[in-house]
């Protein structure tokens, strides 16, 4: 046996894992979606008949774009300042960028409708001090579901941002200032290009994780912000119906790659997923 | 399509939940529902009845306990049968699984109308023997030739006084009247016993509802909902519903009569109103499969028992289903009625609930009440 094989041996076991619990069952939904309640596309017909389908996967997009823009934003902040300043205290600060990750999201989610109900923390205080005169409606709509997607998702930005960053030599800062650029030049110029792949794969997988997420946008959307996960497990428990539920979940899989096949035309994939500087 | 709401019966074994949290319901009760609804397997493999005792299938949870419990007693009482609950769910499909095979277990089923209507089409349930059972003690129209009502339960509207500062609204078209009274309502994730309220918003007399829901009537109706969504939160579960008043969250909504039941108790005096101006009501059935192991007269015997007024009121009181005999509604204790779908003065005011229409409409009426709401 050469070395080659025995190192794609001891990868069997996950590859067979994979193949039986996820590969199979791909192609079955598949299968199921060509084949019930009849033969055919029609299941994928009724979905581009339907308004409720389109409302629905443009508001899904439309989510993980925006959660995107902000766990990067905010993201991209801490990351920078764990790298820069973080100093002796990195580790406890990446200990609290992780913290979250041991709380099931269902109880992260629970948390927030405690915090933004109509009688709940964050009400109540602004109501206290005198900010506002009646409860701001903070959940059970689109805002709701956005600030505690934002809040699952950090991490997700977080951590491949940091590993980007770690890699990135001060010098190269030290540098630029030496030759006389001010302080946002050097950023602007030589850092932030350096961390444009961190930002990528971050986003890309924050993106992604949103695109298909249920608990949160379920449990705070007040059953209006209706994101396709959410559509298709209202399809197989409420009617039933198996057919477009699957052909539903086909459609979401074809979307995502399509994201990334157009974030590849922009980003080099390989570097951004495969070799980290 | 089959019809029967399986999520409201579901939604009685979570009531066991938290009655036993709350100390109305025993350990060993607890553990009874539990085991009824398949978590724990207590039943073993009592999958043969024996002709020496009566089962009963329902769906579980308190529902199981206190089926056994209340009618289980009276029952091995009056004739020294024992009576078994199975909590297993005696959908059409079970049924009919077991009546071709043979190997029928069950001798009496908490079915629905429109699950009924689908197993006497089939061919898997007996005739109601009216020369045992009583069909005057039931609520009219409930008296099928192979199905007959054995409780009530309903949608009510549901208001919390204290969040509506011009008053609590007395109908629907209340409801929809967002100038007079803001705030946020809540519907259920379904079209089952919310379309009623949207055609009586727009002033359709009660009897008229489904005859006014063809497809324009339909559309109508839907585009109402469509109207009002903006301050619409939907509940899927009847826990969620209960939760949503509890936090204050909706200011009114529509909601099941046993989740109010359990509401008033838990609320602050003053701050939860129930109203079944309007509300639907909404029979279960009992139905007896072919071939049943412990033979037609037992079954009969024991649904004839059921319809007892006194034996009525006691399973109203352990868990608000809503006896079916008019002479028992009028025996729930005055400060009950109120609370009880099936309370002659609130039955006036609701629309039964029609199985037949769900049954044709349905699938296609959820798509229109989802795109309404979302899109």
């Amino acid at each position: 046996m050469s070395e080659k094989t025995r190192y794609w041996m001891l990868a069997l076991p996950a590859l067979a894992l994979m193949m039986i619990f996820y590969i199979w069952p791909v192609l079955n939904i598949f299968g199921i979606s060509l084949t019930e309640p009849e033969p055919g596309f029609g299941n994928y017909t009724r979905m581009f008949d339907s308004n409720a389908v389109k409302v629905s996967f443009v508001l899904t997009f439309r989510i993980a774009a925006i959660t995107t823009v902000f766990c990067l934003l905010l993201g991209y902040i801490v990351a920078y300042t764990i790298t820069t300043y973080g100093g002796r205290r990195a580790p406890l600060m990446l200990g609290l960028v992780l913290l979250p990750f041991w709380v099931s999201v269902l109880v992260r989610s629970f948390a927030w409708i405690v915090l933004l109900g109509r009688s709940g923390l964050v009400n109540d205080t602004m109501m206290d001090w005198g900010i506002i005169e009646t409860p701001l409606r903070l959940m059970h709509n689109e805002l709701g579901v956005l600030i505690s997607m934002v809040h699952v998702m950090l991490p997700f930005a977080i951590l491949p941002m940091l590993a980007n960053m770690r890699g990135i030599s001060q010098s190269h800062m030290m540098a630029a200032r030496g030759l006389g650029a001010s302080e946002w030049r050097a950023f602007r110029e030589v850092y932030f290009p350096q961390t444009l792949p961190g930002v990528f794969s971050g986003g890309l997988l924050v993106f992604v994780l949103s695109l298909g997420f249920f608990i949160t946008p379920a449990l705070l959307g007040g059953g209006r912000v209706m994101m396709i996960s959410e559509y298709i497990s209202y399809q197989i428990q409420e009617l039933l119906r198996w057919g477009l539920a699957t052909a539903l979940s086909s459609a979401l899989l074809v979307a995502t790659a399509l994201v990334l096949i157009v974030a590849g035309n922009f980003v080099n994939l390989r570097k951004t997923f495969l070799e980290r500087k | 399509m089959e019809t029967t709401d399986e999520q409201f019966k579901i939604d009685l074994a979570e009531i066991a939940v938290e009655k036993y949290k709350a100390g109305s319901l025993s350990r060993r009760g607890f553990l009874t529902a539990l085991g009824a609804m398949g978590l724990v397997p207590l039943l073993g493999k009592g999958a043969h009845a024996q002709a020496s005792e009566i089962v009963i299938c329902n769906w579980g949870g308190a529902a199981s306990d206190i089926l056994a419990d209340v009618l289980g007693t009276a029952y091995t009482a009056e004739t020294g049968i024992p009576l078994r609950v199975d909590g297993a769910g005696p959908s059409p499909g079970k049924v009919r699984a077991m009546v071709e095979s043979g190997a029928v277990v069950w001798d009496v089923l908490d079915s629905g109308a429109g699950s009924a209507i689908v197993m006497n089409e089939a061919g898997v349930i007996q005739p109601i023997d009216y020369d045992i059972v009583d069909a005057s003690k039931v609520l009219e129209g409930t008296a099928l030739p192979f199905a007959i009502g054995n409780y009530l339960f309903g949608y009510g509207l549901a208001t919390n006084p204290t969040m509506l500062p011009n008053g609590v609204p007395q109908n629907w078209a209340d409801v929809w009247d967002v100038e007079q009274f803001p705030g946020i309502r809540t519907f259920r994730k379904s079209v089952r016993g919310q379309l009623e309220s949207a055609v009586l918003a727009m002033g359709i007399p009660k009897e008229d509802v489904y005859d006014f829901l063809d497809e324009d009537g339909l559309r109508a109706a839907i585009a109402k909902f469509r109207e009002l969504r903006e301050n619409i939160i939907v509940w899927g579960s009847g826990s969620e519903s209960q939760n949503l008043f509890l936090q204050g969250e909706v200011a009114m909504g529509k909601i099941w009569s046993t989740r109010a039941f359990l509401l008033k108790d838990q609320m602050e005096p003053g701050t939860f109103e129930l109203s079944f101006e309007g509300g639907v009501l909404q029979p279960g059935m009992w139905a007896v499969p072919q071939k049943n192991p412990a033979g037609t007269e037992a079954a009969m015997n024991f649904i004839a028992l059921t319809q007892d007024p006194d034996l009525q009121i006691e399973w109203f009181n352990a868990i608000g289903n809503a006896p079916i005999n008019p002479e028992a509604a009028a025996k729930v204790p005055s400060e009950l009625a109120a609370w009880n779908p099936a309370d002659a003065a609130n039955v006036a005011k609701m629309v039964i609930y029609s199985d037949e229409w769900y049954g044709k409409n349905q699938v296609h009426a959820e798509e229109l009440y989802i795109d309404a709401l979302i899109g």
